[in-house]
């Protein structure tokens, strides 16, 4: 369970999020939606603890997250990640950062913790670039190699931030079959998307935000107002993808 | 005439102070701080100064005060949120005032300023080859046992802490651990040349290889091959021993730059 308890965060006297309150329950399928600049990515980035400024309190199982997050993880997909694209990684390297903090300090990396890389890999369709530099993927094969990394860390919950961005149709049915399916298996999904065709076929949980929480519901009782309060001007654009 | 003793101290401190920094020199080039390096030895300029004016043991107050001044930066930066790498290079050049300061101060002047700016590899004594020695161990140790870590915290270290890699407790050892390096290692390579030796090996092991634990096998290489010939071209010129490591290093880096080229044109 996720509990976000009367959470601001502003900027500069900016306000980005405002009075945010929140629960998540273990096992739903969460999509967080909302225009951009709605404040999704920070109100992730504030549970996994690497926004420092922010008010009010997050739990993640009933502890505070800083502290959850001192002995448990969570199979995060940022939006961006910064690298450099000459840095000396292959695809297998980045994809073992998601093992790499259960295996202890002065630990290597075995053939088991590379056999399971491997498999993860070839579940989201990258396992012929397992030796590739990373700066060499395509911005899809680089989404894939990030799904793969969070999969890794064997968490039950997995926090995606746009996991669908420069992938193509066929891949994005195949990334939430996947996650649907690991959803099936226990895991607690929340995905910040602007694909409401996907959500709608797959989420149980809506989350809309816009700087404040418009609604979180069951999909099914969503309404096209919620979305219109949500999106406001933005909505035409929406209509127009969906 | 020098003494046969003399000239294997002076030979083993060039290149073993070579081969130590070579052994960081990929992390650093990678992680892109090859400032701190810079600061590091600047500092040690003025703690060098400080030991000498007050007659105290020149390495060890010289490590106090580079980690010293390493906690203060640090505090400055995040106390008064400025930007960190502002705040070292003012500090930099703050403590290379201080130094030229204290070295005023002491007015009998009875030490050559040029031996610690440019390095001076006759100052070498049994000690320092000891300490380097042990130096270049704890060195190889830390890069074999924190591999892992140190890996994802050159890759990114926001990142690799959310996946709960314990790169920030790693980074700050790695901080120390360079800090001892430059502290031995500016008394042979001097201030302003000690950077280029931490530097260089790994630019130039890059050109080659891009994967880590080779590029640190071959820039341990470029550092023995560069002080080697760099030791024997200034001993039968008389030149200075780390000057010309320096421009040996260098020039194995123009041609290691040809060699990538060509071999791109080639492909
Ligand atoms: N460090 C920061 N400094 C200043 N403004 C910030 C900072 N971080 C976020 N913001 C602002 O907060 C707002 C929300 O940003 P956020 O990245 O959370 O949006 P988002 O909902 O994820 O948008 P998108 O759909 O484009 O990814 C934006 O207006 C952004 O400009
Ligand atoms: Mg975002």
């Amino acid at each position: 369970m996720i509990e976000f308890k009367d959470v601001n965060f502003s900027v500069d006297n900016k306000i980005i999020l405002e009075n945010i309150d929140l629960t998540i329950t273990t096992n739903e399928f969460v999509a967080i939606i909302g225009p951009n600049g709605a404040g999704k990515s920070t109100l992730i980035k504030i549970l996994l603890n690497l926004i420092p400024n922010y008010t009010g309190q997050v739990f993640i199982e009933g502890k505070l997250n800083s502290e959850w997050l001192k002995t448990e993880r969570i199979g995060y997909l940022p939006q961006k990640e910064e690298y450099d694209t000459k840095f000396p990684a292959t695809v297998m390297d980045i994809a073992l950062m998601g093992i790499a903090a259960n295996k202890g300090v002065f630990a290597r990396f075995n053939k088991q913790d590379k056999l399971k890389a491997m498999e993860t890999l070839d579940k989201v369709g990258i396992k012929q670039f397992n030796n590739a530099q990373i700066g060499s993927l395509s911005g899809g094969e680089w989404q894939r190699l990030m799904l793969a990394r969070a999969l890794l860390t064997g968490s039950r919950y997995l926090i995606l931030d746009e996991p669908e961005a420069s992938i193509d149709k066929s891949g994005v049915n195949s990334f939430f079959d996947l996650l649907s399916e690991l959803h099936k298996q226990g895991k607690t999904i929340i995905t910040i998307s602007h694909d409401l065709h996907m959500l709608n076929k797959y989420c149980t949980f809506l989350v809309c935000l816009n700087k404040t929480l418009h609604c979180h519901t069951e999909t099914e009782m969503l309404t096209a107002d919620h979305i219109k309060n949500t999106f406001g001007e933005a909505l035409k654009l929406i209509e127009k993808d969906y | 005439m020098l003494s046969y003793a003399f000239l294997i101290h002076a030979l083993l401190g060039a290149l073993l102070s070579g081969i130590s920094l070579a052994i960081l020199s990929p992390f650093v080039t990678l992680k892109k701080i090859a400032y701190m390096g810079e600061a590091l030895s600047h500092i040690a300029f003025a703690g060098i100064a400080l030991a000498l004016l007050l007659s105290l043991n020149l390495s060890l107050v010289t490590m106090l005060f580079v980690l010293a001044v390493a906690g203060l930066i640090g505090f400055v930066s995040r106390f008064f949120q400025t930007e960190e790498t502002n705040v070292i290079t003012i500090f930099l050049s703050v403590a290379m005032a201080l130094g030229i300061i204290l070295i005023s101060a002491k007015k009998d002047y009875s030490f050559d300023l040029a031996s610690y700016l440019f390095g001076n590899v006759l100052l070498i004594n049994k000690t320092d080859i000891y300490s380097l020695i042990v130096l270049s161990v704890v060195n190889i140790s830390f890069i074999t046992l924190l591999f892992k870590e140190l890996f994802y915290m050159t890759y990114n270290m926001t990142v690799a802490e959310v996946f709960g890699i314990r790169v920030k407790t790693v980074y700050y050892l790695f901080l120390f651990l360079l800090a001892i390096n430059i502290v031995v290692a500016v008394k042979i390579a001097g201030v302003i040349l000690v950077t280029a030796q931490l530097v260089l090996p790994a630019s130039i092991a890059f050109q080659y290889v891009r994967k880590l634990k080779p590029a640190i096998i071959i820039s341990i290489l470029v550092a023995l091959v560069a002080s080697l010939i760099g030791f024997y071209i200034s001993w039968q010129f008389n030149l200075p021993t780390g000057a010309v490591i320096v421009l040996v290093e260098f020039m194995l880096y123009l041609l290691s730059l040809i060699i990538n080229k060509r071999s791109k044109v080639r492909n």
